[in-house]
């Protein structure tokens, strides 16, 4: 097996829904302090369904890529399935990972899960850390 | 001479006359542009825009027209960008967290590894020659630390020791067993201490406050790697450093070698037993005036760290640092040619970036999380 998947080399190649929300209905942020990925989520929601969503990401590859894939794979969709999404579903869309990539696939989890519950708890996160760039 | 005999040859690629060193730099340099060129059409753009081709570069004086790519943009979330190789021929990811808390990652393609791995055994070699003995390692096993990028430099090491050990755990360091793997090791095998050297210092002033002093072996090397600074901004000076070395573990200052490098890069600098740094006969360092860095500035002078790399075929490896020093064309009395470099410091506003400064930053943190712990009634 390739160590990536074709799913990610094209989403990390061209990623989709790159970008922040500024008027965003809801901000949800999660990053891993030891291995520093993060993934800042924006999206607008309408009738409790993602109408339009972006993503930050900064990390490794496989991080990157799959905060592009759950966007596509969450926008239009209610935030109930949203919430059921978890690390097996994403490794699934994401057409497999390496072991050495499997906790990008629960840090996705995470992050969709936290954008449902700020949403629904009227909570907005700050997001990532400062990029001197 | 081509990459691959620099690297089937690191000994004679390093001590090649210096007429010849900047001849064979510019030709491996010129060849590995050229492929950037081609290929990546982010690093093509760039050369557009300063009108400068393969063709262009003929000598030295020509090596700083090529276009770098400031290390900062290792952070960005678009660094696809920057890849030639395509993410499927990447093979291994190394990162470095700073102080700002955001990860920079170098993604290396098959080829890159190969050459860096050959390379870095090969200036061990040359520089070290050790092959057997035991190494006492101040720092994560690449199990607990995979990607970090010093760990891993470190790690190529290991392998031509007899016994070795890591010795930060859950990002924890106790000196008091580092000092037992040196008495079990005595008379066994030559002992060798590698880690950053914050992490060499807690070792010494844990020797310092017990007023332990110890004799290591005639052959004993301490190699470091990671930085002088700790995570608080605070440096610690290499002299008092060496001495507190020969005093409490008896080590002499030549077989104490520092090594500097950054994880973007394929170039490693070690030291030789006169305490100069020599880049690799497969890079050039560029020192560039601060406040344009498009021009190169003289031998001697300190300026901005540019990097110029030709084993890099993932991405260009032609790199403006965030460090500021100097280079030395002087002969070294070791022998070896080229350049020798020296960092000073960082850019004025860059953050504190190494693998050293996070590793010091947990461990420090998991103290202060330790000393504030709530006793337990009946676990205290």
């Amino acid at each position: 097996m390739p160590r990536f998947s074709a799913t990610v080399v094209d989403h990390f190649t061209n990623p989709r829904n790159c970008g922040e929300i500024a008027d965003a209905d809801v901000r949800a942020f999660v990053g891993n302090p030891v291995c520093g990925d993060q993934i800042l989520l924006t999206a607008r929601i309408s009738d409790d369904t993602i109408t339009e969503i972006q993503f930050q990401a900064y990390g490794c590859s496989a991080s990157l890529a799959v905060a592009s894939l759950l966007t596509t794979a969450v926008e239009g969709t209610g935030l109930d399935s949203v919430s059921e999404l978890d690390a097996a579903r994403i490794e699934d869309l994401a057409g497999g990972f390496a072991p050495d990539q499997r906790h990008v696939a629960a840090l996705c989890a995470d992050v969709a899960h936290r954008l449902v519950d700020n949403y629904r708890r009227g909570i907005n996160d700050e997001g990532l850390a400062s990029c001197d760039l | 001479m081509d990459v691959a005999r620099m690297l089937g040859a690191p000994g004679e690629a390093m001590r090649l006359p210096q007429d010849q060193w900047a001849t064979s730099v510019t030709d491996v340099l010129t060849h590995t542009f050229a492929v950037h060129f081609e290929q990546n059409a982010f690093f093509r753009a760039q050369c557009d825009a300063t009108d400068v081709t393969p063709e262009q570069i003929r000598s030295r004086a020509d090596l700083p027209r090529i276009p770098l790519l400031p290390v900062s943009m290792f952070k960005r979330p678009d660094a696809h960008l920057l890849m030639t190789a395509s993410l499927s021929d990447v093979e291994l990811e190394i990162r470095s967290t700073g102080t700002g808390g955001v990860p920079s990652v170098a993604r290396r393609d098959t080829d890159t590894v190969t050459r860096v791995v050959t390379a870095i055994s090969g200036a061990y070699r040359d520089f070290f020659t050790i092959s057997k003995g035991a190494g006492l390692f101040l720092c994560p096993s690449t199990a607990e630390s995979p990607e970090m990028g010093m760990v891993k430099v470190f790690n190529l090491l290991n392998g031509v020791f007899d016994d070795h050990v890591y010795l930060v755990r859950d990002y924890a360091f106790d000196p008091q067993e580092a000092m037992s793997y040196l008495d079990k090791w005595d008379g066994e095998m030559t002992r060798h201490i590698i880690g950053p050297p914050f992490l060499v210092n807690r070792l010494l002033r844990y020797l310092e406050l017990e007023e332990i002093e110890t004799k290591l072996d005639p052959e004993s090397l301490v190699i470091t790697l990671g930085g002088w600074k700790r995570y608080t901004g605070e440096s610690i000076s290499r002299s008092e450093f060496d001495a507190k070395l020969q005093r409490y573990l008896g080590i002499a200052p030549e077989r104490i070698r520092d090594m500097y490098g950054m994880i973007e890069s394929n170039m490693l600098a070690v030291e030789c037993e006169h305490h100069r740094k020599h880049v690799p006969p497969w890079c050039y360092v560029s020192i560039r005036d601060v406040t344009d860095a498009s021009v190169e500035l003289a031998p001697g002078q300190t300026g901005g760290i540019a990097i110029l790399d030709a084993l890099n075929t993932a991405y260009p490896g032609f790199l403006l640092s965030d460090d500021i020093g100097e280079v030395d064309e002087s002969g070294c009395p070791c022998g070896r040619t080229g350049q020798t470099v020296s960092f000073r410091r960082r850019r004025q506003g860059a953050e504190l970036g190494c693998c050293a400064v996070s590793i010091e930053r947990f461990i420090e943190s998991q103290e202060i999380v330790a000393e504030c712990a709530v006793p337990v009634p009946g676990q205290e």
